[in-house]
């Protein structure tokens, strides 16, 4: 203890603080003192940060400056430092000061004497409540009364017309819904008529305009279950999958490029787009769903689904060089990964639980019941896994049958291990030098196979050409040398061609001294004139006869033109004995400089036994056979009969594996959370047997300040269950993910049903029972029917957990088929329709819009799944891919599919489509915004795709009737549903007659009517 | 409708609907005490001393040793093994020698600021300018740091400063965008557009972008296509008005009907407005020799030369000014492209004298040019000029000639709108590898809560809610540097 430094007063503080507190003292420091030094001091003045030297974190360390006289709070510098002048106090520094309140009791208790409870240390608040509407169980509350008391309505389901009928009461949705319009005074609205009604569900459901056929149909149908059957038409559709799958997307913050930095593409992203679709289509049930995409790799490990997935937790924002570029030892790298599982863990709890753990990142959360410990065990499930492409076979049995083989192929290679382990006993001494020959040759054969990635060595950059460069090898010893092979290289890269940097001038001598000082053989000399580039043909020189050395050099006397700049470089320097071997493989190679860029550019390269163009030559090919029958005929003799029979079934057998996986049928590949086996800094987790990396709490959310290890968990929410995971020592990781998985849905879990229902309800009225449907926290909105609610989350959880069921379960009810239309009474009470007493007109979000032009103009092609069409072109993908969407075609028909289809890239997203409140992929977008500005109008008006889509509409329209008036008629049909008035057809055919019909068109695009959905 | 009516209900001439404004005089002579049309912040938190923002925004990490921080060590010591004291990581393992500037520094203004020669032009107004040798970064990758420095975080989903400056003061010319971005031509810098994304404002509060000198510099103004006349345009628009004007009229109480009728009424203004702020050829002779755009070439050689990147630079800058006048709000002005080969752009990692030379001569001269001319037009006194990048270069060499990433130490300045001119704020330590006092350093957040602060914002009150977080553009950090103050 430093007490020679400690003041007589803080001596005796020591003294006085640690024994001797009585009760009520103890809870007066506790309950009053406490809590203000740990919420206005503890950040800064903690054992950790120590700023000012001084802590506030024990009574050792508090007492220790002598900043605290106990019984003398007028003397003590802590009070001195926090009571403010002028409005002004020193502490805390850069916020407001303490209140006159706090001060008097932080004085009160110095006055008192400063009496700090034994072994007491002061923490970081946290909260522990879990108080809070979202957090209580989840139960199912009683139906209003008026719901039992209901009178069945005889008008057989058709819409009512009748204005100011209170709400009839066709779900129990209705019922939840009344009962607060009469507490609030207010009155629902007359219901919608047909028209509105079709028009609505279309776009709510599919996203697409009804056709005039299907309205007219509709219009007509005199069943009393029509409007369900419409309905259920609609979910049964493919075009429900590829509306709602939309909605998905933006929470996940689904894009089709990285995002950050370059912003490079990822090709393979789309096929958990297409899962998304896939599943709303199927109506999985929603824990499946959610199981799927968190573990669906362990959990239904041979399906496409359980890999496809996992894309979910892949789909958000990733940073390339900081991954790609910066090894997880450095700060940055470490920053990088930090920042990747944040991202993760965010996602995963933002989307599912409603809750945002986020916050907990760099201090505990200061609202909700989630520590840093808490967000730091969630980083630890996902502590195994990078974002990279995953394999998998779309075809189960394909899955499974490779599954299959990849056992037996193990199973297989550790029965050749035992054999080889009896081989090695019996004969080993015998096969080594064989082995170590052939294992050689086999090497050299490989190295003649195609191009490689193995360009040879380069130098760095001159900007003279009459520098000398050199490259030396080390043999070990005086060697026979017989000749030299050097060959220049072929750099496929950028396309350079034959023979990069291949040196105009250069000699090749030997030597047994290193530094060439002496007893140099020159070899080679072209040092006098230009010798021409020989491109890729291997180059020999012969030695004189016997010579032995032990060092080979070639020295590049005049430099390779590169562009304004030179460089020496060459793929293979081979050293031959007099009996063909090479002598230089993998020996040591040296340069007085290189640039060290693995793998197509390092010095080792140059003895790698690869160039481009090497073949195996017929002599490799003799000696591997004759050292096969060599290796043969020692094993004949020297293993027993029963041995060799096994070691010929093992390798018959390996064989036929072997080629049977082979022969499987290609996978497909999704970009998804896994554990990555990578290379250069880009490493994952795969070499270490995709063990999760260790997680530490990291103090202010900073790398450099571990504290804690913590290991996987979740949240304290559920009071049945564990917040930390219990799983054995020898888990894998994937038992981490199925854990949450498993907690996420875990029947008692009181956030996930109410956030899907909360979401699906938001979607169809625009606005969340609870107005902030990523958090349910503290900070978000409470509930406007808190009962209604928990009665379909209740409803959903227990009732099969069908999404379609669901919405059939909503737009059925008569809150849903209410008109839009204004009621000023209603307004002055609740002008955000907050109780829906009317149902909410909507703007079309940029997919609707885009779609919709699409379908009416004839040319949309419903086409399903698959990559993403482009509507951009394209340039320098290579390097920092641009996005040239001004160079698109709109005309290319590959992108009039539908908007769901698009590739999205993150950082530099379609502008006609964010103009339109697209969502941004950088970030979770639970809800669209829906703005009405200048730049919209410009874009509907005057974007290229608007334009040309206006004449095709107009070509359909010319297509399928010569009339102009019928034409006028039919264009205003499919763009609002509705027939035009005589006086608007009169106004149109005039404007038509004069200034044509793409015109007509254009304007048609631009009606409110078309844009707005009541 | 009259005109109070109307602009509260649009809103910003961009058309923030929710966002009732509080109406101006014509003249815009409350600004100091009001905001403008649009605005989030109702009224200012204190007398605001400026009420425009230009930012210089270099793309790849301008050197601050190699043009504002000049460093006598490094002369002295050039080519000796450099010594960090500590173990250091660099992004490209770039610590070799010490590294001298390949440029020249002298003493230029009355303040006798050491500048290097590459950025010679500016010595001409260093008086008026405040420098921070002092900031650092968080780390040293590009596109954290461009989301740093941009948006106040090192993750996307942020919006950019301009952004919030546009939600804040909302928009004081109804027929222009309240945030303009002129991109480098060649390609936009980390992380693209989402360097002046909404993110989680209203979308349009994002920056629009504009390319002065090209054939189409703002997406969308006009239609391309044969069909469409002058003459057809205004009465397609005169019909569009009276078929959303019935549409409207049979559903009453929704103002976004009556707002969408307005857009596009705004719009066609916008048409007329928006060529002419970039007619450039209304500018004398002068004006265009100040900004370098009088060298009379039709093409540039291939080679990075200054005439070239001062024409680029110059033209964003006068075009800025000519925006400003206009009344838009915040513009942001982008030197270099990714940081990609050949190099577009400051990452000079190669070479510093090669990429480093012309492209601080021609920032340097555009920038001096803004500076006088809006000097010149009074304008200066309540527009401010930030000049940032993504982080420093280091000390030591990188190849021979190059320099690796500094994210521990950097320069910004600053001048007008109420910065003090013709000081240096915050020293870096002797070799420029950290800030000297390395306890006290300057962050984004400080610059950007000065600039709120001289925008009359109290930096820790403009917060919006987003999931269960009331977010600011300086996160939980950041206090208004006084010193920096006049």
């Amino acid at each position: 203890m430093k007490l020679v430094v400690v003041s007589a007063a803080g001596l005796v503080a020591l003294l006085i603080g640690m024994d001797q507190v009585s009760h009520a003292e103890e809870s007066q420091f506790r309950d009053e003192v406490a809590p203000i030094l740990q919420q206005r001091c503890l950040s800064c003045h903690n054992d950790v940060d120590h700023k000012g030297d001084f802590s506030l974190e024990s009574a050792t360390v508090a007492f220790r400056e002598g900043y605290i006289e106990p019984g003398k709070a007028d003397s003590s510098h802590l009070i001195e430092l926090m009571t403010p002048v002028d409005g002004k106090a020193q502490m805390p520094k850069n916020a407001d000061p303490l209140s006159v309140a706090e001060i008097a009791i932080v004085r009160k208790w110095i006055d008192d004497g400063a009496k700090w409870p034994e072994n007491f240390t002061l923490t970081e608040t946290a909260v522990a409540d879990l108080n809070w509407w979202s957090l209580k169980p989840l139960h199912r509350p009683p139906l209003p009364a008026s719901w039992s008391s209901r009178t069945r309505s005889t008008n057989g389901g058709r819409p009512d017309d009748s204005s100011r009928q209170p709400l009839r009461l066709r779900t129990p949705i209705d019922a939840f819904i009344l009962e607060k319009l009469s507490d609030k005074s207010l009155t629902s609205t007359s219901a919608a008529d047909r028209l509105t009604l079709i028009r609505r569900l279309h776009f709510d459901l599919i996203g697409l305009p009804p056709t005039p056929e299907t309205i007219d149909a509709f219009l007509r149908d005199d069943d009393p279950q029509a409007y369900e059957r419409l309905v259920d038409r609609l979910l049964d559709s493919n075009g429900y999958g590829e509306r709602w799958a939309r909605h998905w997307l933006d929470v996940v913050h689904y894009a089709d490029t990285h995002g950050y930095d370059k912003d490079k593409l990822r090709p393979n992203a789309w096929p958990y787009r297409d899962y998304v679709i896939r599943s709303l289509i199927e109506d999985k049930p929603y824990e499946r769903f959610v199981r799927e995409q968190i573990a669906g790799d362990a959990l239904w490990p041979n399906t496409e689904d359980g890999i496809t997935a996992t894309g979910f937790i892949a789909a958000g924002p990733w940073d390339f060089i900081g991954h790609a570029e910066v090894p997880e030892s450095k700060i940055d790298g470490k920053v990088a990964r930090n920042l990747d599982r944040d991202d993760i863990v965010t996602s995963t709890m933002n989307t599912f639980c409603s809750v945002t753990v986020q916050c907990a990142r760099c201090h505990n959360h200061k609202f909700d019941p989630i520590t840093q410990e808490h967000y730091y065990s969630l980083q630890s499930v996902f502590a195994a896994l990078d974002r990279a492409d995953q394999k998998y076979d779309a075809d189960p049995h394909t899955a499974y049958r490779r599954t299959e083989l990849a056992e037996r192929n193990t199973e297989l290679l550790r029965e050749k291990a035992a054999i080889d382990a009896e081989i090695n006993k019996r004969a080993g001494s015998q096969l080594a030098p064989i082995d170590s020959k052939l294992a050689e040759l086999q090497k050299q054969k490989e190295a003649a196979k195609g191009a490689r990635p193995e360009f040879g060595y380069h130098s760095q950059i001159s900007p003279r050409q009459d520098v000398e460069k050199w490259v030396q090898i080390d043999l070990g010893e005086p060697t026979v040398i017989d000749s030299i092979l050097y060959v220049g290289c072929h750099d496929t890269f950028n396309d350079i061609g034959h023979g990069f940097g291949f040196p105009p001038r250069y000699r090749i001598e030997a030597s047994d001294d290193e530094s060439f000082q002496t007893d140099a053989v020159v070899l080679a000399d072209h040092s006098q004139a230009d010798v021409p580039n020989p491109g890729t043909n291997p180059q020999t020189v012969k030695a004189p006869g016997g010579l032995k050395a032990r060092y080979v050099r070639m020295t590049a006397t005049k430099l390779a033109h590169r562009r304004n700049d030179y460089i020496f470089a060459l793929a293979e320097f081979s050293i031959l004995t007099p009996d063909g071997q090479n002598a230089a493989s993998d020996k040591p190679v040296s340069s007085p400089d290189s640039i060290e860029a693995p793998v197509r550019w390092q010095r080792k390269n140059l003895v790698d036994g690869y160039y481009f163009g090497v073949t195996a030559s017929p002599d490799i090919q003799t000696q591997i056979a004759r050292l096969t029958d060599e290796r043969q005929a020692v094993l004949k003799h020297a293993l027993s009969d029963d041995l060799k029979a096994k070691m010929a079934d093992n390798e018959t057998e390996l064989k036929a594996t072997t080629q049977a996986i082979k022969s499987l049928p290609a996978q497909s590949m999704v970009y998804s959370g896994m554990v990555h086996h990578g290379t250069g800094n880009f490493v994952g987790t795969g070499a270490s047997g995709g063990i999760p990396r260790t997680i530490h709490i990291l103090h202010r959310g900073n790398v450099q300040q571990p504290r804690q290890r913590v290991g996987p968990g979740a949240i304290p929410i559920i009071a049945s269950v564990d917040w930390k995971f219990q799983l054995p020592e020898s888990h894998s990781e994937s038992d981490r993910r199925v854990a949450l998985a498993n907690w996420i849905v875990a029947r008692d879990n009181p956030l996930t049903w109410r956030s899907i229902v909360n979401r699906v309800w938001q979607y169809h009225f625009g606005r969340g029972l609870v107005d902030s449907p990523n958090d349910f926290g503290r900070m978000g909105k409470l509930p406007s029917h808190p009962e209604l609610l928990d009665w379909l989350a209740v409803e959903f959880r227990d009732g099969g957990q069908s999404l379609k069921k669901l919405h059939r379960l909503i737009v059925t009810s008569s809150v849903y088929r209410q008109s839009s239309a204004h009621d000023e009474r209603n307004s002055q009470t609740d002008s955000e329709n907050v109780y829906l007493w009317r149902m909410n007109r909507r703007r079309l979000t940029a997919e609707e819009i885009r779609d919709a032009v699409l379908s009416v103009s004839g040319k949309m092609d419903r086409t399903m799944y698959g990559p993403g069409f482009q509507l951009f072109v394209l340039e320098h993908p290579q390097h920092s891919p641009h996005y040239e969407y001004h160079k698109h075609d709109p005309d290319d028909p590959t992108t009039h599919r539908r908007s769901i289809y698009r590739f999205i890239a993150r950082s530099q997203p379609d502008p006609f489509m964010t103009t339109l409140d697209c969502a941004d992929s950088s970030q979770s977008v639970p809800r669209r915004d829906e703005t009405v500005t200048a730049l919209q109008a410009l874009s509907l008006l005057n974007n290229k795709f608007m334009l040309r889509m206006a004449e095709h509409f107009t070509e359909r329209l010319q297509n399928e009737t010569d009339d102009k008036l019928n034409q006028v008629e039919r264009a205003c049909r499919l763009i609002t549903g509705r027939q035009p008035t005589t006086e608007q057809l009169a106004t149109l055919v005039a404007y038509a007659d004069e200034f044509g019909a793409p015109n007509l068109c254009r304007l048609l695009f631009n009606l409110n009517e078309f844009v707005f959905v009541d | 409708m009259n005109r109070r009516h109307f602009l509260n209900q649009l809103g910003s001439g961009f058309g923030s609907l929710a966002l009732a404004g509080v109406l101006l005089d014509d003249g815009l002579l409350a600004a100091s005490v009001s905001p403008g049309v649009g605005s989030a912040v109702k009224v200012l938190h204190h007398p605001a001393k400026a009420k425009r923002v230009v930012q210089l925004f270099m793309g790849g990490a301008a050197s601050h040793l190699d043009l504002f921080d000049y460093k006598p060590a490094l002369e002295k010591y050039h080519g000796e093994k450099s010594d960090f004291g500590e173990h250091v990581e660099a992004f490209q393992n770039g610590l070799g020698p010490w590294m001298k500037s390949p440029f020249r520094f002298r003493p230029y203004g009355e303040c006798g600021k050491y500048l290097s020669e590459a950025v010679e032009p500016l010595g001409d107004v260093v008086d008026e300018m405040a420098f921070v040798h002092n900031m650092v970064g968080r780390t040293g990758v590009h596109s954290q740091a461009t989301y740093l420095q941009a948006t106040g975080f090192d993750t996307p989903g942020f919006p950019g400063m301009g952004s919030w400056i546009s939600y804040a003061l909302g928009n004081m010319n109804e027929n222009l965008p309240t945030f303009i971005v002129l991109p480098d031509r060649r390609g936009f810098a980390s992380n693209g557009p989402k360097n002046w994304g909404a993110a989680f404002l209203p979308t349009h509060h994002q920056g629009t972008i504009i390319r002065p000198g090209t054939e189409n510099p703002i997406d969308d103004l006009i239609a391309r296509a044969k069909y469409v006349s002058a003459e057809s345009d205004s009465r397609t628009l005169q019909l569009l008005t009276k078929l959303n004007r019935e549409h409207q009229e049979s559903r009453p109480g929704d103002s976004r009907l009556e707002a969408r009728i307005r857009s596009y009424e705004l719009a066609a203004k916008m048409q007329l407005s928006a060529p002419e702020a970039l007619d450039l050829s209304q500018e004398p002779q002068h004006i265009h020799r100040m900004y370098g755009l009088s060298h009379g070439l039709n093409e540039f050689s291939k080679e990075i030369n200054p005439v070239e990147e001062a024409d680029y630079f110059g033209r964003k800058c006068l075009v800025a000014r000519r925006l400003l006048e206009r009344g838009v709000r915040f513009v942001q002005i982008w030197s270099g492209n990714d940081n990609g080969f050949p190099r577009r752009n400051w990452d000079s990692h190669e070479d510093i004298q090669r990429d480093h030379g012309p492209l601080a001569l021609g920032m340097s001269q555009g920038a001096a040019a803004l500076i006088k001319d809006l000097k010149q037009r009074g304008m200066l006194e309540d527009t401010i000029v930030l000049w940032t990048t993504e982080f420093g270069r280091m000390p030591s060499t990188q190849g021979s000639k190059g320099r690796d990433h500094n994210p521990y130490v950097f320069t910004n300045w600053l001048c007008g709108g109420g910065i003090k001119g013709g000081i240096s704020y915050g020293p870096s330590d002797e070799w420029g590898y950290k800030p000297l006092d390395r306890d006290n350093p300057t962050q984004v957040y400080d610059i950007h809560a000065t600039i709120l602060h001289q925008l009359g914002i109290d930096h820790r009150r403009l917060t919006v809610r987003n999931n269960g977080i009331d977010r600011r553009l300086t996160d939980v950090h950041g206090h208004v540097i006084d010193e920096l103050l006049a």
